[in-house]
């Protein structure tokens, strides 16, 4: 399973400690509060991906 | 994974807001796990309280890791971990 | 059928997320639903949000945007009709249906 993980915002201990369950999946990050986001790779991500979560 | 949803209620000013999309989705007939993280429930009124009702009757589940959402209004406890776990099983995480 | 793409928005600090996002999808051909709810109603009332128009369907809870005091301004809100200002089954019905939900 392929976990699409995005931020909205920088992640603090509550999303850290959320995220901990899927360290055993293949995972990618994408944070958009950074200023080179590529949206046109993050639609790419989101489809290719089999879950996403946009965290806060 | 099954076909759950979970609903992750962090910001305190959202705690309504994620209560009323979690029993919208029950009532699309989706299995919903609701989460209250870290505060307790800061307004408890009626409306709250009502669509809290709602929630139970529609056999959604409800889990806080915060100890007085659990002993003042019958949350179900969850640590932090147990709920990672909870939305790894789940299709959806929608957070609030 | 083109792959759908479903975005809850329920803040109103990130509309050019919901813009960039929207544009790059609309780009690569994705059908894209966007349900407006919480302070994300706020948004509708941006000058930006025009951008949205034609690149998704857009929906708005009825009772955030009322909640806010905006009732009687819903044709304010561009490229949302009557019957888009909807209720949270729309969200769910989302939900279910589009290949990717996410929030925003």
């Amino acid at each position: 399973m392929k976990i699409l993980h995005i931020f909205r915002s920088r992640p603090d201990e509550t999303v850290d400690s959320l995220m901990v369950s899927f360290s055993d999946q293949e995972e990618k990050k994408t944070a958009l509060y950074e200023a080179d986001v590529d949206w046109d790779a993050l639609v790419d991500d989101i489809f290719s991906s089999d879950k996403v979560i946009s965290w806060w | 994974m099954t076909d759950n949803i979970a609903v992750l209620i962090k910001d305190r000013n959202r705690q309504y807001e994620g209560l009323r999309t979690s029993l919208g989705l029950l009532l699309e007939m989706a299995e919903v796990k609701m989460f209250v993280l870290n505060h307790e429930i800061e307004n408890m009124d009626e409306a709250y309280s009502e669509n809290m009702e709602f929630i139970d009757e529609m056999e959604g589940e409800r889990y806080s890791n915060n100890r007085d959402n659990v002993e003042k209004y019958g949350f179900e406890f969850a640590t932090l971990p147990e709920i990672s776990q909870m939305l790894k099983q789940a299709r959806l995480v929608i957070p609030f | 059928m083109a792959q759908s793409l479903g975005i809850l928005v329920s803040s109103d600090k990130h509309l050019d997320y919901v813009i960039n996002l929207t544009e790059a999808a609309h780009k690569k051909e994705k059908e894209i639903h966007i349900f407006f709810t919480g302070d994300g109603v706020k948004l509708g009332l941006q000058p930006d949000f025009i951008k949205l128009v034609g690149k998704a369907k857009l929906a708005v809870c009825d009772v955030s945007f009322r909640a806010h005091g905006f009732h009687g301004r819903e044709d304010e809100v561009p490229g949302v009709g009557f019957k888009d200002f909807a209720t949270q089954a729309r969200n769910a019905e989302m939900s279910a249906e589009c290949d990717r939900y996410l929030v925003l």
